[in-house]
C-alpha cells in the first residue's frame, strides 16, 4: 500500500518510467492502481530516434510488471514522510 | 525502552533493511545492474525509493574480429529513483565500522 | 479503489500495444478485463526493421493475454497519419526480461 499511496499523491507530476525492455517514457502521471500499473499523459519516449515505435502515442497505460524504475521529481519526494510511512508499513500497519 | 528494543531487533531479513533506512545501500539487480543510493522507502516486495543514486550497468560485447569479450560499464546518477522489487537480487546494508 | 486497468475511455478507439516479446500491434480496442487481457479488432502488426521501412501484417481479431502486454497506447490518428512508415527504420523493440 505504501507505494500505491505514494504514487497516488504524485499524480500530476512529470515522471520518467523505465521499462524492462529498456524503453524510457516520460510523461505526466495520470493515475496508478494497486498493481502499480501506471497511466501517463503527454508522453514522449526519451530516445525517439532509437525508439520511434510510439511516435503517435500521447497517452498510455504501462503494466506495472514491466516497470524497472520510475525517475521521481525531487519536489515530489518528502524524505521524512517516506521514512515514517516505511516504518509504519514495516510494523504491519 | 521496550519500544527501542523492538526497533533495533533483527528477527527477519527485512528488519536488517529497516535498519538501513536513511543510509546508503548497495542493490544488485537483474540484467547486470547495480545501484548505490540512500534508502528512503521500501515495502515487503523490496520495492524501494533511493536518493542520490548511482547506477552501473555492465554489458558484454563480442569483438567482431578477435571474438574477444569486451566488458563495458556505463554509469549515471539519478536524484530519486523508484525501483521495482521484482528485479532485486540482493541488498547490502552500509558497512558499519567502529 | 478502482478495479482493473481503467481502459474504458479507449474502447472503440485505435490503440497501439507493445507486447513483452517486443511486437507492436495496432487495432481497435473492443474489450478488456482486470488482468489487462484485451480484445483487438481489425488489428495489424507493425514490423520494424533497419533494412526496410515498417511492414504492416494483417492479423484481424486478436485476444492478447494481459501477462504479455507491456504498454497500451492511445493512438493519435492525426499524428499517426503524418508518420512516414514506409521510410521509418528502427531496430525491433527488445523483449522484456523479467
Amino acid at each position: 500500500m505504501l507505494f500505491f499511496s505514494y504514487f497516488k499523491d504524485l499524480v500530476g507530476r512529470e515522471v520518467t518510467v523505465e521499462l524492462k525492455n529498456d524503453l524510457a517514457i516520460r510523461g505526466t502521471l495520470h493515475s496508478v492502481d494497486q498493481y502499480l500499473n501506471i497511466k501517463l499523459e503527454n508522453t514522449r519516449v526519451v530516445d525517439q530516434d532509437k525508439y520511434p515505435h510510439m511516435l503517435s502515442v500521447r497517452n498510455c497505460f504501462i503494466r506495472g510488471s514491466v516497470v524497472r524504475y520510475v525517475q521521481l521529481p525531487p519536489e515530489g519526494v518528502d524524505v521524512e514522510l517516506l521514512h515514517d510511512a516505511t516504518r509504519r508499513e514495516a510494523r504491519g500497519g | 525502552m521496550a519500544a527501542a528494543e523492538e526497533e533495533s531487533a533483527v528477527k527477519e531479513p527485512l528488519d536488517l533493511i529497516r535498519l538501513s533506512l536513511d543510509e546508503r545501500i548497495y542493490v544488485k539487480l537483474r540484467s547486470d545492474r547495480e545501484l548505490r543510493g540512500k534508502l528512503h522507502a521500501y515495502d515487503q516486495h523490496l520495492n524501494m525509493i533511493l536518493g542520490d543514486v548511482e547506477e552501473i550497468v555492465t554489458t558484454v560485447e563480442i569483438d567482431d574480429e578477435t571474438y574477444e569479450e569486451i566488458v563495458r560499464t556505463t554509469r549515471r546518477t539519478v536524484p530519486f529513483l523508484f525501483v521495482r522489487g521484482d528485479g532485486v537480487i540482493l541488498v547490502s546494508p552500509p558497512l558499519r565500522t567502529a | 479503489m478502482s478495479d482493473g486497468p481503467g481502459l474504458e475511455s479507449l474502447v472503440d478507439q485505435t490503440i497501439s500495444v507493445i507486447t513483452n516479446d517486443g511486437r507492436n500491434i495496432v487495432g481497435i480496442l473492443k474489450g478488456f478485463d482486470q488482468a489487462t487481457n484485451i480484445i483487438l479488432d481489425e488489428s495489424h502488426e507493425r514490423v520494424y526493421s533497419t533494412k526496410e521501412g515498417v511492414q504492416q501484417l494483417v492479423l484481424g481479431l486478436y485476444i492478447i493475454r494481459g501477462d504479455n502486454i507491456s504498454v497500451v497506447g492511445e493512438l493519435d490518428e492525426d499524428l499517426d497519419s503524418n508518420l512516414d512508415l514506409k521510410n521509418l527504420r528502427a531496430h525491433p523493440l527488445k523483449p522484456v526480461i523479467h
